[in-house]
């Protein structure tokens, strides 16, 4: 099998793998890290949500082979010190409750944030809606990006 | 009679078809405190042998040889505490360890919280029927409130002072007379030594300072930073993983295996077939691939040729059930309750509504699906997994393996989702039975599509419901056929067809009226009468979130509300002449948290004026309230909507705000009963709105979320405002309550805005969507 080479939190790996396999197995069965999760295997839900060079990406769908030279990003290497602001709004605002679908979640909100810093609840809603909360913790979910795009905003010293 | 909440208890402690009515492992519930040193040089608290324990072998006879701790202090102040129930959602490993802290007086920032492992002596372990703090409320209290005892005993012991007279505050122990003061850790090594003091008081509930504030859960770091928790998190050394194989069609087997395909998927390593057990909730039977990768199973189960023995139910359909379903309604089978002249009231009132409803099978859909792990090593099996009921585990593991019990260890892990699906332990059983098989570490896994078309769903049926008003407006007859799928048919039971799919009783075994009352006002209209059948189907069936208080509340609300809108009468009025008094119900003796209609009052008084029923509702939008008693809790919604055209000529249904008042007894953690409101709303919308598993050819159709469609954050409530009543009533759990009544309230505030009445569900089916 082709050796795949790939880096995953600032790390580089690399792994005999058939280049079909989904990121998702490969992280999860390969390299151990099981943050990202497994809900549907067919991008209907967010679970497996990874940042590939920082953009939300389904790591159930995503060939292995096709990321190329793309960084990947994943829920374990989010923040150095699991400190991102949707993880502390997450943790604040009590969202998880099954907290399967969180780490997912959170990837899709640190993307977003990543590229608005400050968004409007339509732009919150359009950039949420892929990730389902079998739990419907939806109303919390709303509240923690919104407290999250405000810590940014104060970390940064930015206008909001 | 045997109630709901005795199968589940039962079910805690691996009593899984039996008709035992007394289980004698309940006894463990009063197994006593016992107190050493920790090895930390602190305090252990753990509970000594009960009758059931000395039973065990070798283990257990040594005095701390595997205690089962509950609560450790460190001489540096920290403390921990053994969680022993398990954790899917409904905040338990939070909220239980609260009842603990809350009785030993002790700072919450200093308490840690770990799992406790399956071990009889915690007196049953599993959650259901929304029991986790209804069951363990006086034990764990009692338990933290020991532990105190015995601080405060050292604490007096080591001054020379009386314990009457030392108090507690947050982790310290102080004598007001001399002033003086010692930490819980520099006191946990003497309370160690001390005799266990006997019926220690318990706090009164006016000074309670964790019990009834919001605490946020105890895994939440771990969660927002992706660490191993579930079961699907599992990693064992040398641990392969399956994908199993089965029959697509309902109760089919494997008749002829052709794996040389499979065998050649790189990374397949073993095929396992499954016997099955004859109970299919227990095990189902299949074909296991066992692979290096999760992926590699996968591909290898996709690659498998099996001939299949369809079973008798291969030309089974929705349409085919819909047939059998009305027969039904059209000469129901069973009365379970008649009482005045039913046909004679109907004749005579002046208002009559009849009408049909019909309900899907639903899917659980856990977003964490189906899996578990298990280890096989000489002769004994370590079961790991999202467990819900580790003691049914345990009990079916045995009897699929051949491995005698006290040799299966299981350990239960956080739970990405149950909603009644992991009630089940069929997942148990086959990582068990393919662990044992291949002699090793194995983790099996389904894909969605599987986890989808092989789940026991809520059951599907159909009711009618004929009822009447005087020509007052007073409700003077009751008439309702539930023509519904049962569960305990499909498992087996050998009571027969069931119970929660009615009004909660046993077809042909209701001797009083204790249990419909509990369950159900209606049944204290003069003429009521209730009949029931139950199809014969190969679908199968188990609890989902509420069960069958979810459809039947939804018949029994939009009927009520009709009814009122046709006299032209308050809803809230219609309901509360229902409702009667407290002394109207009967109580069963057994129960410290029977049913009291004055509470349900007092919840829906509450529910319509915060929430403005009855008031006008801003321009273009209207309001609808429903209510609904289960499982010893009270809940009432008003839901203010809008509708406009859609696509497909479908009208979108936008909520606006929901109020929702609940009464649980003493609230416990605010934050999770808040959170069980906004789930357990956004849960019911989404299941009515969407949530349908169509039959065919003998098979569930449901593919993936494409097809069965789960409820997004874009569809869900603009807003969600939830009120608790204050009480100091005994608790009772949320988990389920706010389920029951939220689509008839969102169907009556649809009726209130368009005149037309849903009666069925998918509500998407009837044209309307979110």
């Amino acid at each position: 099998m082709p050796v795949i080479s790939m880096t995953v939190n600032n790390r580089a790996v690399q792994l005999d793998v058939d280049p079909e396999t989904p990121l998702l197995w490969v992280l999860r069965d390969h390299l151990n890290l099981v943050g990202t999760k497994f809900g549907c295997g067919g991008s209907f839900c967010g679970a497996c949500t990874v940042h590939l060079d920082g953009v939300a990406a389904r790591a159930c769908s995503t060939p292995v082979g096709s990321i190329g030279g793309r960084r990947i990003t994943t829920i374990e290497g989010l923040s150095a010190n699991g400190d991102h602001p949707a993880q502390r709004a997450w943790e604040q605002i009590d969202v998880p409750q099954c907290g399967y679908c969180q780490a997912g979640q959170i990837m899709s909100c640190a993307a977003l944030l990543a590229r608005n810093p400050n968004p409007t609840d339509d732009q919150i809603v359009t950039a949420m809606n892929g990730n389902i909360c079998r739990c419907g913790t939806y109303v919390r979910i709303k509240e923690a990006v919104k407290l999250a795009a405000s810590m940014n905003t104060t970390a940064n010293g930015a206008r909001r | 009679m045997r109630t709901r909440l005795d199968v589940l208890k039962d079910a805690k402690h691996g009593i899984v078809e039996e008709t035992r009515t007394r289980s004698k492992e309940r006894r463990t519930r009063r197994s006593f405190i016992s107190v050493s040193v920790a090895a930390t040089g602190g305090l252990l608290v753990a509970l000594r042998a009960g009758p059931l324990a000395r039973m065990q072998t070798a283990a257990s006879t040594g005095p701390l040889a595997f205690p089962t701790h509950y609560i450790q202090i460190d001489p540096d102040d920290r403390v921990l505490i053994w969680s022993a129930q398990p954790e899917m959602g409904e905040g338990t490993k939070t909220s239980l360890p609260m009842l603990v802290a809350e009785e030993l007086d002790a700072d919450w920032t200093k308490v840690r919280i770990d799992d406790a492992p399956l071990d009889r002596k915690y007196g049953g372990q599993g959650v259901g029927g929304s029991d986790a703090v209804r069951s363990d409320w006086d034990n764990l209290r009692r338990i933290g409130a020991t532990a105190r005892a015995c601080l405060i005993g050292a604490a007096a012991a080591q001054w020379n002072v009386p314990a009457a007279e030392c108090e507690t505050t947050t982790h310290v122990v102080r004598h007001a007379a001399t002033g003086r003061q010692a930490t819980y850790g520099s006191l946990a090594g003497r309370a160690g030594t001390l005799t266990v003091p006997r019926d220690v008081p318990l706090k009164d509930p006016s000074r309670y300072r964790l019990i009834g504030t919001r605490v946020n859960g105890t895994d939440n770091r771990k969660v927002v930073t992706g660490q191993p928790l579930f079961g699907i998190d599992v990693r064992l050394p040398n641990m392969k993983f399956a994908a199993i194989a089965k029959c697509p069609v309902f109760n089919g087997r494997p008749v002829k295996i052709d794996a040389a395909r499979a065998r050649q998927v790189p990374g397949v390593r073993d095929i396992v077939e499954i016997k099955g057990l004859d109970n299919p909730t227990l095990l189902m039977p299949g074909v296991a691939v066992v692979a290096d990768s999760t992926w590699a199973a996968f591909k290898g189960r996709d690659a498998l040729v099996v001939q299949w023995d369809e079973g008798p139910y291969a030309s089974e359909s929705s349409a085919s059930l819909t047939e059998q379903f009305e027969k039904i309604l059209a000469a129901p089978p069973a009365t379970l309750h008649n009482s005045g002249r039913v046909e004679d009231a109907l004749a005579s009132a002046a208002i009559v509504v009849d009408n049909t409803y019909a309900f899907p099978f639903v899917s659980h859909a856990t977003l964490e699906p189906h899996n578990c792990s298990a280890d096989y090593r000489d002769g004994e099996l370590f079961v790991r997994g999202p467990i819900q009921m580790p003691m049914s585990a345990q009990s079916i593991v045995a009897r699929a393996t051949g491995v005698e019990s006290g040799k299966v260890h299981v350990q239960a892990t956080r739970i990405g989702g149950g909603f009644g699906r992991r009630l089940m332990s069929d997942y148990a059983a086959e990582a068990a039975v393919v662990a044992k098989a291949i002699g090793g570490a194995v983790m099996v896994v389904d894909t969605r599509e599987g986890d989808l078309q092989h789940d026991y769903y809520r059951p599907a049926a159909m009711q009618r419901l004929r009822a009447g008003l005087d020509a007052q407006g007073k409700m003077i007859a009751w008439d309702h056929v539930i023509a519904s799928c049962s569960r305990n048919v499909y498992r087996k039971d050998p009571r027969g067809p069931h119970s929660t799919e009615t009004y909660g009783s046993y077809v042909g075994r209701v001797t009083s009226l204790e249990q419909l009352d509990a369950d159900l006002q209606p049944t204290r209209i003069a003429n009521a009468r209730l009949r029931y059948g139950a199809p014969l189907t190969g679908v199968a069936t188990g609890a989902w979130r509420a069960p069958a208080h979810v459809v039947n509340a939804f018949t029994i609300e939009t009927t009520i509300d009709e009814l009122a809108a046709r006299a032209k009468r308050s809803p809230v009025d219609l309901r509360l002449e229902i409702l009667g008094e407290t002394a109207d119900v009967p109580k069963r003796a057994d129960d410290p948290s029977p049913y009291d209609p004055t509470r349900m009052r007092r919840v829906l008084l509450e529910a319509a004026e915060r929430g403005g029923f009855g008031r006008p509702a801003p321009a273009g939008r209207a309001r609808g309230l429903a209510m609904h008693h289960t499982f010893g809790s009270y809940c009432a919604h008003v839901v203010e909507l809008s509708v406009a055209p859609a696509s497909n000529n479908q009208r979108r249904v936008t909520i606006h705000k929901i109020v929702s008042v609940g009464d649980v007894g003493q609230p416990v953690n605010l934050s999770m009963l808040e959170a069980q409101m906004q789930g357990g709303i956004i849960d019911g919308i989404g299941a009515a709105f969407f949530g349908e598993v169509p039959i065919a050819n003998g098979r569930a159709l449901s593919r993936n979320f494409g097809d069965y469609r789960m409820i997004r954050l874009r569809e869900a409530p603009l807003a969600i405002e939830s009120h608790f009543i204050e009480s100091r009533l005994r608790p009772t759990g949320f988990g389920e309550p706010p389920l029951p009544p939220i689509a008839p309230a969102v169907a009556n505030a649809i009726a209130a805005l368009t005149g037309e009445r849903i009666r069925m569900m998918p509500f998407i089916k009837a044209g309307f969507t979110l």
